[in-house]
């Protein structure tokens, strides 16, 4: 009798669970699972926006086209210098902020405020604030021109291919900085304030404590930021979108996500478009599985 | 020996010194664009471009929020798209409440056969990142015939893996006992939900609320995907239209900036410890 109504029991929460977590399974088969199902057919196909032809199958022509296509293999280049451009300095200078942080006494948290207060504003205000210094009259010129020593002089942030390409990651860095700063000072929070205790005791200056302690210790961490940082960078597309709209050269900045954009948009190609996509997504899953690789065999127990 | 420590002392001192420095200096690059917008949006179009720059306006000029309000066709357009702006982070955000609790409670507090499973697949579509899906979102979007509308900007969107795998962390803290005591007590299953898990689940749903807010406000991309009307825009594709059109009006471009700014500021400096709390869960989360 006692086991029945136990089993009628556990199969009513099960009911019930499967109640509350349907709306989920509904909302992300239909909005996630579907699309990028969809997404992989669709490069196999030649479809177009607005076409009233039936798309016919071509199997891996367009990936063998987009292959050998320069202006994929530029978007690639693009992606790829602003993803390394910008995530070494956000994780290196993000490392070196949170261990600074970190050691205050006072004003830590005024200063992760106010170095997080960037990373809430929009990217088109973002991108928009550094445009206007990066005119030729602007700021930007006139700080460099004041360090530098070279009055007058237009380095040409929004113009020259080097420059534009500085400049997109200027405008990401500086958003995101205070972001990554602050994982960091999560990572380092996890470190036991023993450890640091002990060393000191045996005579560890601050120097070694950090190069010793807390750098090694703070291994996963860096993983981790790396690659959020590195999946971020290669997600870009407002600073870009705003900058060619403003009349900055493409070319150089012709990240994959703007190119996905102006291949569907503009050129109508779903199929080439989707083709981008899944390469683009084949790219974040790989950083994705050595992120989950990395962090399972470096669990640091204290 | 007294030395020793006198010596010790004065290299602490620097250190510290040297921090403080870096730190400062750094701060104040990272609030000199700040401050820059703020100044330039009060500023005329002549003065943003002196050299050397003025941080403080000369004659302080309402007239750019005026322009900037105004639009390039003196359409009024934008008070329109801030609306929609509101108004649609404002929905997903309730949404993603409501049903992000309801299924990380689902997860959290319910054993059944293929919990385990339903749980990584909704871990993993965050793997799924949105620039990869978009293009078959707008498809679905389409045939749902949702483009150029509120829902097209809201459903997709209604949910999010991050809120679902916060609440859920959340709530497995929660004492069973508690629960089974209301059960025993004849409190139905969505009574329970609804008197006993939403009340108790403030901080979480704070921080969900911030981070989707925030969100939202950011979204560019599948404004301009999935809107052709210029009234259905979010202010985000405002920014860049008026960008590229106002070529020369700085001091109004700033202008819109500052109010694309003020809500998120606003949010950010009353609620900042959820931003800052949210912020390094979602590491804990990818640890």
């Amino acid at each position: 009798m006692g086991t029945a109504k136990n089993f009628s029991y556990e199969q009513k929460k099960a009911k019930w669970g499967w109640i509350f977590v349907s709306p989920g399974i509904i909302f992300f088969s239909i909005f996630s699972f579907y699309p990028i199902l969809n997404a992989l057919w669709t490069s196999f196909l030649n479809k177009k926006l607005v076409s009233l032809k039936k798309p016919d199958f071509v199997g891996l022509a367009n990936y063998v086209r987009i292959l050998g296509n320069l202006d994929f293999w530029n978007s690639m280049r693009a992606t790829v210098t602003f993803t390394i451009g910008c995530f070494v300095p956000l994780v290196i200078i993000g490392l070196i902020l949170a261990v600074l942080i970190s050691s205050r006494n006072k004003g830590a948290r005024a200063l992760q405020l106010l170095y997080y207060s960037p990373a809430v504003l929009s990217s088109a205000v973002a991108a928009l604030i550094w445009l206007l210094m990066f005119q030729p009259s602007g700021l930007m010129n006139q700080a460099l021109n004041f360090l530098l020593g070279t009055p007058g002089n237009d380095y040409k942030w929004m113009a020259s291919s080097v420059m534009v390409q500085i400049s997109t990651v200027l405008v990401y860095f500086w958003k995101y900085i205070g972001y990554f700063t602050i994982l960091y000072i999560t990572g380092i929070g996890k470190i036991p304030a023993s450890i640091y205790e002990a060393a000191t005791i045996d005579g560890a200056g601050s120097w070694n404590r950090f190069r010793l302690i807390t750098l090694p210790l703070l291994k996963p961490t860096t993983v981790m930021v790396s690659i959020m940082a590195m999946i971020q960078c290669l997600k870009t597309f407002s600073t870009q979108y705003l900058f060619t709209q403003r009349g900055a050269p493409q070319g150089p900045i012709n990240v994959i996500t703007l190119n996905i954009y102006n291949t569907a948009m503009r050129d109508n190609n779903l199929s080439r478009a989707s083709v981008m996509s899944v390469i683009l997504f084949l790219m974040m899953l790989a950083l994705t599985v050595i992120q989950f690789k990395t962090s399972k065999s470096d669990d640091i127990s204290y | 020996m007294t030395n020793d420590i006198s010596k010790s002392r004065t290299i602490a001192l620097t250190g510290n010194i040297l921090a403080w420095s870096f730190l400062c200096l750094f701060g104040v690059i990272i609030i000199v664009p700040l401050v820059f917008m703020f100044g330039a949006s009060l500023m005329d179009a002549m003065e943003i471009i002196t050299m050397p720059y003025r941080w403080i306006p000369s004659r302080i000029k309402w007239a750019n929020f005026t322009r900037a309000i105004a639009g390039n066709d003196e359409s009024y357009v934008y008070i329109r798209n801030i609306a929609n702006s509101l108004f649609v982070s404002g929905c997903i955000t309730c949404t993603t409440i409501f049903l992000s609790s309801l299924v990380g409670y689902g997860l959290a507090k319910f054993k059944f056969k293929g919990r385990n499973i339903v749980f990584l697949a909704i871990m993993a579509t965050m793997m799924i990142p949105f620039e990869t899906i978009m293009i078959p979102l707008y498809m679905v979007t389409l045939n749902l015939g949702m483009q150029d509308s509120y829902r097209g900007l809201v459903v997709p969107f209604m949910l999010n893996a991050f809120a679902v795998f916060q609440m859920r962390q959340y709530l497995m803290t929660f004492p069973e006992d508690v629960l089974d005591a209301a059960r025993i007590d004849g409190t139905s299953e969505p009574g329970i939900f609804r008197r006993i898990i939403i009340p108790n689940a403030g901080p979480v749903i704070a921080t969900v609320a911030v981070l989707t807010f925030r969100q939202q406000w950011d979204n560019l991309l599948w404004p301009l995907l999935v809107t052709q009307r210029e009234e259905m825009k979010t202010i985000p594709a405002y920014i860049v239209k008026f960008a590229a059109e106002k070529y020369a009006d700085e001091g109004a471009m700033m202008a819109v900036a500052v109010i694309a700014s003020i809500p998120v500021f606003i949010l950010f400096f009353t609620l900042s410890k959820y931003f800052v709390g949210g912020s390094s869960m979602y590491a804990a989360g990818k640890e």
